[in-house]
């Protein structure tokens, strides 16, 4: 991989522990020979870090084998940058308040300039929620590449929905290689057939608010943000506060009155976010055309089982099988059979709901 | 003068023959047990002394050698002071009877009566085997001893009725011959499945486990009558027959676990706490090997409740005695079989919290949380495990319901006419009762499965992202439920409903 002397720069810069983003950005700022102000920018950034931490970054900064050292050590760890200087750097994300001066890419790096589309859920995210995500993102994919996180529950369920299409974008609260990831053998995945994304350089941890800046990174990249499931404080809410400042639109699941993981997703229904059932609503909002369902033949026993949940919500085996006059182990059979063909799905304690 | 006498020893569930060689010579006065003894063997002497001479007998003052053969076995116990004492009184001439061929057993008490030992059953059997039709035994054994037909047992109260008896002075009839039947009608469980309220799911689901012999983990939230339903496995079990009672009788008899009856005519249900540790499962012992958890558990039920809070090793240890139906304890003192074939039910929380899927209380916990409570059991035990089940959340007006519910006599009918289509099917396989002991082999062979079901398993496996390994274990149990409708061929209902008794095997790779 090239990079150019002004890409260089930028991941040069972004390779100092010593110094954070603003510093970075002065930094950068006091070094292009044609900036008339650039003693000033060098001057500032002494003011804040004093002269002996300035005259070390420099020397290195200039320091041809430390640059060269940098690019081999991302390009054996099979990592691409994108520089906020980079024709490739997404519009969107740049035209954000404080647009990430270096994204590292793992994986399939063309993802970064399609239409992207953000879905988030907290990590208690109920089964059926889940399971209509991960149907739900399989359509999205049609159109539009996903971006999520890493987590367990929402995140995970975007990942399964989007993971066979490929267009799979996953950004990282860490550095690549940092071992601190929470759900290894997944990131494993998505960079085998999606890509994975992070601000900040390789071997970095995850910290508390490393979380935090993550999440604006994902609802800056993104068109759009559905928020799967949100318990009333939660990382999935701060995603889609920061999509709702950025001006993109934000999608959320409907919830019971009182079902905690929904208690986020309600609320922003309440505050102005559409409602989202299924991928049509958010293809709707876009101008896309509704996707067609396909028709799955059922038989009569399948059909009656499908209607009444679809009128009663969840119900368990038994109330099943007394409402439709059947013997238990005959509805057992219906039930399994309309889950595999994926129009139901078990929720716990023997019970079922449609999807 | 010289005398022998015949008793046994018990090694693992079988009897092996000790003869007691004793030889009283003039010389110093002294008293020598020879032939590996253990102290309880050692103190026989006091005994011995002392119901001798409490008998109106003499303690012969001489010099005594008494041997036990072969001298290779670790004697342990308190089984050879009758026989003993018998050849004590043959070598002092004070008693002149024919005791060749006569097994005697029992422990003295000090006013020389006779106290009962453990594993006469066993002794009995393999003596009868050997050839031995003449017994003489405690009194405290007669229930036990009574259900061998082709011998003659004399259970006795005292040293001095032996004495008796040998000597021909007075006469004692043999033990009666009981029949199993009549034990068995006399005997019932505490449970049945009427007293389970609710619960339609689970019910099936132990059924079909009870009917193919399969193990069945139960999982749901606390106090929702997991335990209660365990409990009733063994009494949808078919009978056991006499074969399978006098195998389970022994294991009680060496473990001194066998009641008054003198039989075992229920199917035990063993519930090992969660602190029990492998060897009290498996079975050991320093010297003397005796039987674990796992054999008391033969024929009949293992209940582990709280499955993930046994210890790892514990557990993994199960999984070659659920593949073989045995296990072979190694110690130093040597290697002994012992039978392990049991249904294995497992009880557990769906999460740590323990309400998921309640409808009563929500869940606390976090996915990982869950996976990490779910991956202390380990995928090959799961393997194991045919049928996973979930139990539901009963609230108050479902416990108070006024229905009656299905007996387990009813249920018990119907398990035995699969038990009967089964025993048809495996009639020519060695080693194979029941659907959930079918190798791949025999899965192939028994169980063709028709286009149709394979599409449904196909897509059931890609649709619910099952694990390669769930495989077979849906087949056989599709097969017990189609035995169950006593049909001839796998049909896709039979499939579809077996795919739903998977609630843990998804696989958690995404």
């Amino acid at each position: 991989m090239k990079y150019s002397e002004r890409e260089a720069n930028y991941i040069i810069a972004d390779s100092f522990k010593e110094i954070n983003y603003k510093q970075k950005k002065l930094l950068l700022a006091s070094v292009y020979e044609d900036n008339p102000e650039r003693q000033k920018y060098a001057a500032a950034l002494i003011k804040i870090i004093g002269a002996g931490v300035y005259n070390k970054i420099k020397a290195e900064f200039c320091d041809g084998n430390y640059r060269s050292g940098v690019i081999a050590a991302l390009e054996k760890r099979r990592i691409e940058c994108v520089t906020l200087r980079s024709a490739e750097y997404p519009e969107l994300l740049k035209n954000t308040d404080a647009p990430p001066l270096v994204l590292y890419l793992r994986g399939n790096a063309r993802l970064i300039k399609d239409r992207l589309f953000g879905v988030v859920g907290s990590r208690k995210t109920p089964p059926y929620a889940a399971e209509t995500c991960k149907k739900v993102v399989g359509e999205l994919t049609s159109r539009f590449t996903i971006v999520t996180g890493v987590a367990d529950g929402g995140d995970s369920a975007a990942v399964a929905g989007a993971i066979d299409s490929g267009r799979i974008i996953c950004v990282l609260p860490c550095g690549h290689d940092s071992g601190s990831a929470t759900n290894p053998a997944l990131v494993r995945e998505v960079e085998k057939r999606g890509l994975t994304v992070s601000e900040f350089p390789p071997l970095s941890p995850a910290l508390k608010y490393t979380f935090l800046l993550r999440n604006r990174i994902i609802a800056g990249l993104c068109e759009g943000v559905l928020v799967v499931s949100a318990p009333q404080k939660s990382g999935a809410l701060s995603t889609a506060n920061y999509a709702s400042n950025y001006s993109r639109d934000v999608f959320a699941f409907p919830y019971n009155a009182g079902v905690e993981p929904g208690a986020g997703c309600n609320a922003l229904i309440k505050g102005g976010a559409a409602l989202c059932e299924n991928a049509n609503d958010i293809f709707a909002a876009y101008g896309f055309e509704k996707s067609k369902q396909k028709e799955t033949q059922l038989d009569g026993g399948e059909r009656a089982a499908l209607n009444l949940l679809k009128e009663e919500g969840e119900l368990h085996l038994e109330r099943i099988a007394a409402a439709l006059g059947k013997k238990l182990f005959e509805v057992i059979t219906v039930c399994s059979s309309l889950e595999i063909k994926g129009l139901i799905i078990k929720t716990g304690g023997n019970k079922y709901a449609a999807l | 003068m010289l005398s022998k006498i015949i008793s046994y020893a018990v090694v693992g569930l079988d009897g092996v023959p000790v003869e007691v060689e004793t030889d009283i010579n003039k010389g110093m006065v002294n008293y020598e047990l020879v032939g590996l003894p253990d102290a309880a063997v050692k103190e026989s002497k006091e005994r011995i002394f002392s119901a001798i001479r409490n008998s109106r007998l003499h303690f012969p003052v001489n010099r005594i050698t008494v041997n036990l053969a072969p001298a290779d076995i670790k004697k342990e116990g308190s089984y050879y002071d009758l026989p003993i004492a018998v050849s004590l009184l043959v070598a002092s001439e004070q008693l002149i009877a024919d005791t060749d061929g006569i097994v005697m057993l029992g422990e003295l008490a000090l006013d020389g009566s006779l106290r009962p030992i453990n594993g006469i059953l066993p002794i009995l059997i393999s003596a009868k085997g050997k050839g031995y039709t003449r017994f003489i035994v405690p009194k405290g054994n007669e229930s036990e001893a009574s259900y061998i037909e082709g011998i003659e047992v004399f259970a006795l109260k005292s040293l001095r009725e032996a004495y008796e008896l040998l000597s021909g002075e007075s006469a004692f009839l043999p033990v009666e011959i009981r029949s199993f039947e009549a034990a068995q009608k006399r005997a019932s469980y505490n449970s049945d499945l009427s007293l389970v309220r609710g619960q339609a799911v689970a019910k099936r689901a132990l059924e079909i486990a009870v009917a193919g012999g399969h193990n069945i983990l139960l999982s749901g939230p606390p106090g929702t009558g997991k335990t209660m339903l365990a409990r009733c496995i063994p009494t949808i079990m078919p009978d056991m027959t006499f074969e399978e009672a006098l195998e389970v009788t022994k294991i009680q008899s060496v473990s001194g676990e066998l009641g008054e009856e003198g039989i075992a005519s229920l199917r035990p249900f063993r519930t090992p706490h969660h602190t029990a540790t492998t060897v009290s499962l498996c079975g050991g012992g320093n010297t003397k090997i005796k039987a674990g958890e796992i054999s008391k558990a033969h024929r009949g039920v293992l209940f582990l409740d709280e499955l993930p809070e046994y210890t790892r090793s514990a557990l993994e240890s199960l999984r070659q005695p659920l593949e073989d139906g045995k296990i072979t304890v190694t110690r130093a003192g040597g290697a002994i079989t012992f039978p392990a074939d049991f249904i294995l039910c497992a009880s557990m929380n769906p999460c740590p919290c323990g309400n998921l899927g309640s409808t009563v209380k929500p869940c606390t916990c976090t996915a990982a949380q869950i996976k990490k409570y779910r991956s202390k059991i380990s995928g090959p035990l799961l393997d194991r495990i045919d049928l996973q089940v979930e139990v539901d959340s009963l609230k108050y007006d479902d416990l108070s319901g006024a229905e009656s519910e299905e007996s387990s006599a009813a249920v018990k009918k119907r398990v035995e006419l699969a038990r009967a289509i089964q025993r048809e099917r495996f009639s020519c396989e060695d080693g194979i009762t029941v659907n959930a002991d079918m190798g791949e082999k025999q899965i192939k062979k028994y169980c063709a499965l028709t286009p149709e079901c394979e599409d449904i398993l196909r897509s059931a496996f890609e649709r619910l992202n099952l694990s390669a390994r769930a495989r077979s274990r849906i087949i056989k149990v599709a097969r017990t439920i189609a035995d169950l409708d006593a049909s001839l061929n796998i049909k896709p209902a039979h499939v579809l409903e077996a795919t739903s008794y998977r609630s843990f095997d998804v696989s958690n790779d995404l």
